[in-house]
């Protein structure tokens, strides 16, 4: 029996019939009663699938057990939810996205550049006034009003996300460095930055499309590329950075 | 010797890899879940053998191609194919 319900990502209702309770318990922040804009449904193949291309190792794999199973199900599910979802102007990025006095900033770059450090340091110095919108995968979505980042419950390993959204004022590619220096990158690097970072649809229609809302991302956000030395003090500089520009 | 030196062997870009233009400079992306994740940021040379690869082709066909377009010797031509189509062929963009 389907576990059935509806969860509002990004502004869209989305219809998900799922084979855990545990995926709805998931998803407990985002449940909504509208009617959706679109339904996916968890297979047994889409399980299978994740299975695959997991890092368990043989022993794990081996014993498929229910545990594994029902969170792989929340990897499927992001899945299937935003292949379809670049089709509503929406792309998944990977970063972590942060709120300050109400607008959006988006850090961003390779694993464990310190793009989580970096949004914690901001944390620590501007407390309260932070909201985590999503440490891991926010989405972004790309229309007339521009450039919104969106809260979802795929928000890594520090679970640090929160129902919420935010007009994106800059994004920043973090890399560490023994010196700080934060400088704008524009035009074809820019581009490239961004287009490394935001999920790849399988279908040649979603990437065209997915590629169309890179360039409009482009078009729309700031992008700076910062070497941090991963202390408070890079913290006033790449704001200072990144809000001038905004 | 690879197989895409032979003149009259045929050859396009495989379904999944696509070219994106922006600012009319073209990008060479694959679809996910592909083996290959990163993006291939073409000159303009490149970019016009990769608009050749869309339909069915042959090496001999792009350098013909080339020619007719460009103000170059044949073999720097045919230097410039050969280093397209195998950077293409290592990502597993070419298929018969």
């Amino acid at each position: 029996m389907p576990v059935e319900f509806v969860i509002r990502l990004a502004d869209v209702p989305i219809g998900v019939a799922a084979v855990y309770g545990q995926t709805k318990r998931f998803c407990a922040d985002y449940l909504t009663d509208e009617t959706p804009a679109f339904s996916v449904e968890i297979t047994r193949a889409d399980l299978d699938a994740e299975w695959f291309a997991s890092d368990y190792d043989e022993q794990t794999r081996n014993a498929k057990d229910e545990r594994h199973d029902a969170y792989l199900e929340t990897l499927a599910l992001y899945r299937l939810i935003v292949e379809e979802l670049v089709k509503h102007n929406v792309l998944l990025f990977h970063g972590s996205a942060l709120a300050i006095d109400g607008k959006a900033f988006l850090f961003s770059g390779k694993s464990g550049a310190g793009k989580s450090t970096h949004a914690r340091l901001w944390r620590e110095h501007f407390g309260n006034r932070v909201t985590m919108i999503n440490d891991d995968k926010p989405l972004l979505r790309i229309d007339e009003s521009g450039v919104t980042v969106y809260g979802t419950p795929w928000d890594g390993k520090h679970r640090l996300s929160a129902n919420v959204s935010a007009p994106l004022a800059a994004i920043c590619f973090i890399e560490q460095a023994s010196e700080n220096a934060v400088e704008q990158v524009e035009g074809t690097s820019a581009w490239d930055l961004l287009a490394k970072q935001v999920y790849r649809p399988r279908s040649g229609e979603g990437m065209v499309r997915m590629l169309e809302l890179v360039d409009a991302l482009h078009a729309e956000s700031p992008v700076f590329a910062a070497a941090c030395t991963m202390d408070d003090q890079v913290v006033s500089m790449v704001y200072a950075a990144l809000a001038d520009a905004s | 010797m690879s197989r895409h030196a032979e003149g009259d062997c045929s050859m396009k870009l495989k379904d999944g890899f696509l070219t994106h233009d922006m600012n009319g400079k073209q990008v060479l992306v694959s679809v996910g879940g592909s083996d290959f994740a990163g993006l291939v940021r073409s000159n303009e040379t490149a970019a016009f053998i990769v608009d050749c690869l869309k339909h069915d082709t042959t090496p001999e066909a792009i350098i013909d191609a080339l020619a007719a377009e460009y103000d170059a010797p044949r073999e720097r031509l045919i230097d410039g194919v050969a280093l397209v189509l195998a950077t293409l062929g290592e990502i597993g963009a070419l298929e018969d």
